[in-house]
């Protein structure tokens, strides 16, 4: 009878014992293992606008389309550009013909003794065929700048990638430095992992990283590349007059903020479809 | 085992469900156990109980993360 009941303490004590072990680890589980449901993939979108003014003649990509480094994404008018070519080419045989007239002249006055020509006019055709050369070599920048010009007239793309944002047609006016469509890199696919300051003791550069895209499909996998060493104070905008503006917060409750990791790809598979933008649960298996 | 579950376009994680799944399968076991008079041998069937449940709960969680 002393045993069975002795049994029945053990047993009891024994299975919350179990239950209270099971809940420890569940919550260390929860709360300190570095995961977070807030990934974000992350790619280089390149906004390409033209070097030089023009109508746009011929646009010959689509939306969305895959291009590669030296693609030509659209032309703009070159007419202009040919024409001022054709100018500053003219502009420099003119230069020269007055250098070489110059040149020779001076040449031919430098070697006549200084009964025939003054000094003073030797001189001077000497420094006038000088200035003549520098005008010469002006001229030459400025049909080189010209050339460039009319090669600039190809917009071509910057790097591989996709082309998105093609807001650009032919008849559209482009003005120089104002981006018309946007190309995302494709080799530039990573993770901006958003983890709560809490979990980032145990988060390590070359930590491997599991990724399950919300989308579904395979899990991919990676590795943290870099944490990020600052994000914004929100409780100290700087108030009118240069004051500070401190947000009174609770004393009790307190909201871990998230600290961006950047995470890369270890390999993407085929049949992966990434947009820069995805969300995406980011689990980091800690080396301890 | 993926650490959420969608349900027409919301996102809960699989604790939820799992905390569900934990309760009826503690309700059949408890039933199971009832039935076979096992409640006899226990100290205390209440604290015995909630410890059945937070063992299968925590087990199914800890399979999870």
């Amino acid at each position: 009878m002393n045993a069975k009941s002795l049994l029945r303490y053990v047993l009891t004590a024994a299975i919350f014992t179990i239950a209270a072990l099971v809940a420890i680890a569940l919550w260390r589980h929860y709360m300190y293992s570095p995961w977070t449901r807030d990934g974000r993939i992350r790619a280089d979108v390149i906004s390409v606008a033209p070097d030089v003014s023009g109508i746009v003649v011929d646009v010959p990509v689509l939306e969305n389309q895959l291009v590669h480094k030296g693609d030509v994404l659209f032309h703009i008018d070159a007419e202009r550009y040919r024409i001022a070519l054709v100018q500053a080419n003219a502009a420099v045989d003119a230069r020269k013909a007055d250098y070489d007239l110059k040149r020779r002249e001076a040449a031919r006055r430098a070697t006549l003794s200084g009964v025939v020509v003054s000094s003073e006019s030797q001189e001077s055709s000497a420094s006038s065929a000088s200035a003549a050369a520098a005008l010469y070599q002006e001229a030459q920048a400025a049909r080189d700048t010209a050339a460039l010009n009319l090669q600039r007239t190809e917009v071509l793309a910057p790097v591989d990638g996709y082309v998105t944002n093609l807001d650009v047609h032919p008849g559209d006016y482009a003005t120089a430095g104002r981006a018309l469509l946007a190309v995302i890199d494709s080799h530039s696919f990573r993770i901006n992992g958003y983890f709560e300051e809490t979990k980032l003791p145990r988060l390590h550069v070359g930590d491997a990283v599991s990724i399950h895209l919300m989308s579904g499909g395979p899990i991919l996998r990676g590795h943290v590349e870099s944490l990020a060493r600052g994000i914004t104070d929100r409780d100290n905008p700087s108030g009118p007059r240069l004051l500070a503006d401190v947000n009174p917060t609770f004393n009790w409750v307190r909201l871990a903020q998230r600290v961006p990791v950047r995470i890369a790809f270890d390999q993407i598979p085929d049949g992966v479809v990434l947009a820069s933008g995805m969300t995406c649960t980011v689990i980091v298996k800690p080396h301890d | 085992m993926p650490r959420e579950i969608e349900l027409f376009g919301f996102f809960m994680p699989t604790l939820l469900p799992m905390f569900l799944l934990a309760f009826g399968l503690q309700w059949l076991l408890d039933s199971v156990l009832g039935r076979l008079g096992f409640y006899a041998h226990v100290w205390h069937p209440s604290l015995f109980r909630f410890s059945l449940f937070v063992c299968l709960f925590g087990a199914m969680g800890l399979f999870l993360y």
